[in-house]
């Protein structure tokens, strides 16, 4: 038999919790529309006054939202306007992507495998859980040996994303070039990860225009501001053919020395051998920025010149002739 | 040791989604449904205990859901109403399609079949949440799984190094010690049998990877990492140069001054540093840099000016 006396301590302990799961319960094996008061009566664990029940009922069905359950309401009979009733309809209580084979499992439970100690680590329990409660053994074998891992930590990364599904606008700090701090509000749209960077995307409140932020580069920790599903995120609005639009503009033309400037020479889309002089190759490299650009140049030495655009060519000759008068 | 205690909606969201596990796995070790749910098994035991008190309005042993674990084992009965699994979470689904990403670009184009079906199960991600979350990687998780294979087996690796300081393409054996993350990128200390001496590297250069023997003992104890430094003054393109630096960002680093120290184990990797920001930062110690910085711009300079390069054809 149940020990009742040792069940009751668990009971106040855990009272909010059982309300929730009997909650769900009683609102998805039905039917029809429960009224708050047949759910009052019938659900176990609302008591108090009535503006407490009320309370409580509230705070719940926030809290069940929050989990990605959707209540529906409604009315008994649409011709009247009668007390409005609650359910949990099947259809959006179980797991969405429809019928998956074992093959599908194990690239999931790899996907998800990926954040295990980064920034995501919950989310990616919580998603195996439920990727494993299907009950498919998973075909592991049928994969290569891969190591997928999220390397980041950053809190700011798991509250951008819950920010971008439930819709709610952020606020931050920023640090910009010239190390100021910048207030920012946001509604955010999307995150990115390009050379190893997190980047977020979206809506820049004040500059009313579509702007993009690294991650490392926001002061503290991003802020929400007001409710969820305060904004729409653009109905044609794709992170993939944003980032093609705002690539590489320019291209470079440079001579690099045979056998160097390694890193460069593999992000070159061309080679002309001919018309370099010998020991050296002419390629083509495209890029943003320009004075990142003549950064990376910079790094190689004499082992890398370059030739156009006239504007890079002297920008970078001017940082070597300011080198030569400060250490020369 | 203090355990986390679980929010009441944390413990709820756990009591949802165990319901659906145990049924497609009755029976299953209570240990192993710990491990599975990330939670000690007396958090678990209070879970179960709390399942045991769910049920259908009425809340009869007939409404109740039914659950068995006295054993050790886990089983449960009569809670039809929660054993479908539950639906991913948006932000669940966000992480997903990410991870799919990672491996979407580490799979070898002819697994055809893997290919189809990542873009499969991306494709009906999207359709959910939208095209609002990618990465392009840059270390390839094949790689990474080797790495990990090797440190577990104590074996050594055989690997083709595209160094950014040295600026060359090399094949070394080294015997990995462990995977890091540094200044935000991924690097396997190792000690490499090529040049006789602890190294870092990179895992975003290396261009290729695979294991090789077994390993020796080793003797030789790690270098310091900061065994070089330079002091740089820097007038502009603050916040970038800091970061090529790799010293810290903050703002407060504004106020102190403009006067900043950055740390190195490669002499090389500073110099290079200081050339690429030429325009932003003087050097300002040690002499010897300021002197090797002063015959590198001389020397790059000059084929600048020279008749081969003179000319912009």
């Amino acid at each position: 038999m149940r020990d009742v006396a040792g069940l009751r301590k668990v009971h106040t302990v855990s009272r909010k919790t059982e309300r929730l799961v009997n909650l769900t319960i009683a609102l998805l094996a039905t039917k029809r529309y429960l009224t708050k008061s047949e759910i009052f009566r019938t659900v176990d664990g609302y008591e108090g006054t009535p503006e407490s029940k009320e309370r409580m009922f509230e705070r719940d069905k926030d809290d069940l939202r929050n989990l990605g359950i959707v209540i529906e309401v409604g009315s008994f009979d649409p011709l009247f306007e009668d007390e409005s009733g609650y359910r949990i309809k099947p259809e959006n209580y179980q797991f969405q992507l429809g019928e998956l084979d074992s093959k599908d499992i194990a690239l999931l439970s790899l996907a998800a495998e990926a954040w295990r100690g980064a920034a995501l680590d919950s989310s990616a329990l919580s998603a195996l859980v439920k990727l494993h409660a299907i009950g498919i053994e998973t075909d592991a074998e049928s994969l290569p040996d891969l190591a997928p891992a999220i390397i980041s930590k950053d809190v700011n990364l798991a509250v951008a994303i819950s920010a971008i599904t439930s819709r709610t606008v952020i606020s931050f700090t920023y640090v910009s070039e010239a190390l100021h701090e910048e207030s920012r509000v946001l509604e955010p749209y999307a995150v990115a990860s390009r050379y190893g960077h997190w980047y977020l995307f979206g809506m820049d409140l004040d500059r009313k225009d579509l702007r993009s932020f690294r991650l490392d580069r926001i002061q503290g920790a991003l802020a929400t501001k007001g409710r969820s599903g305060n904004y729409e995120i653009p109905q044609n609005f794709s992170v993939e053919s944003h980032l093609l639009e705002t690539r590489s503009q320019q291209i470079a033309e440079l001579y690099l020395r045979s056998g160097r400037a390694l890193a460069l020479r593999t992000r070159s889309t061309d080679i002309f051998d001919k018309k370099a002089p010998p020991g050296w190759e002419r390629v083509s490299i495209e890029f943003r920025d320009q004075e990142r650009m003549a950064e990376e140049i910079l790094w190689y030495g004499e082992d890398a010149v370059v030739l156009k655009p006239a504007s890079l060519r002297t920008s970078v000759i001017e940082s070597l002739h300011s080198g030569v008068v400060r250490y020369g | 040791m203090v355990e986390k205690q679980s929010t009441p909606l944390e413990k709820a969201a756990r009591l949802l989604d165990l319901v659906p596990y145990i049924s497609t796995h009755q029976g299953v070790a209570l240990s192993e449904l710990a491990a599975e749910f990330g939670v000690s098994e007396s958090e678990l035991l209070s879970d179960l205990n709390t399942l045991w008190m769910c049920g259908l309005p009425g809340y009869t042993p007939l409404e109740l859901i039914d659950l068995e674990f006295e054993s050790g084992f886990v089983s449960i009965r009569n809670a039809e109403i929660l054993q479908k699994v539950r639906l991913l979470t948006k932000d669940e689904l966000v992480i997903l399609l990410i991870g799919l990403d990672l491996l979407i670009r580490s799979i070898d184009p002819k697994r055809v079949d893997l290919l189809h079906a990542i873009t499969g199960l991306q494709a009906k991600i999207k359709s959910i949440i939208g095209d609002i979350a990618t990465i392009a990687p840059i270390v390839n998780s094949s790689y990474r799984a080797t790495i990990l294979n090797a440190i577990a087996s104590r074996k050594n690796l055989q690997i083709s190094y595209q160094s950014l300081i040295r600026d060359e393409l090399t094949d070394r054996e080294v015997t990995p010690i462990e995977l890091m993350v540094d200044h935000g990128y991924e690097v396997l200390q190792a000690y490499c049998h090529s040049v006789g001496a602890y190294r870092t590297f990179r895992l975003d250069s290396i261009a290729e990877i695979s294991i090789s023997g077994f390993q020796q003992p080793l003797t030789v104890s790690p270098q310091d990492d900061q065994a070089f430094q330079m002091q740089i003054n820097i007038s502009k393109r603050i916040r970038s140069t800091l970061e090529r630096f790799r010293i810290a960002v903050s703002s407060d680093a504004a106020s102190r001054s403009e006067s900043f120290t950055a740390f190195s184990f490669s002499q090389d990797w500073l110099i290079r540093s200081a050339m690429s920001t030429l325009a932003a930062a003087e050097v300002l110690s040690p002499i010897s840099s300021r002197l090797e910085l002063a015959r590198k711009c001389r020397k790059t300079l000059d084929l600048y000016e020279s008749a081969l390069f003179g000319n912009i054809s």
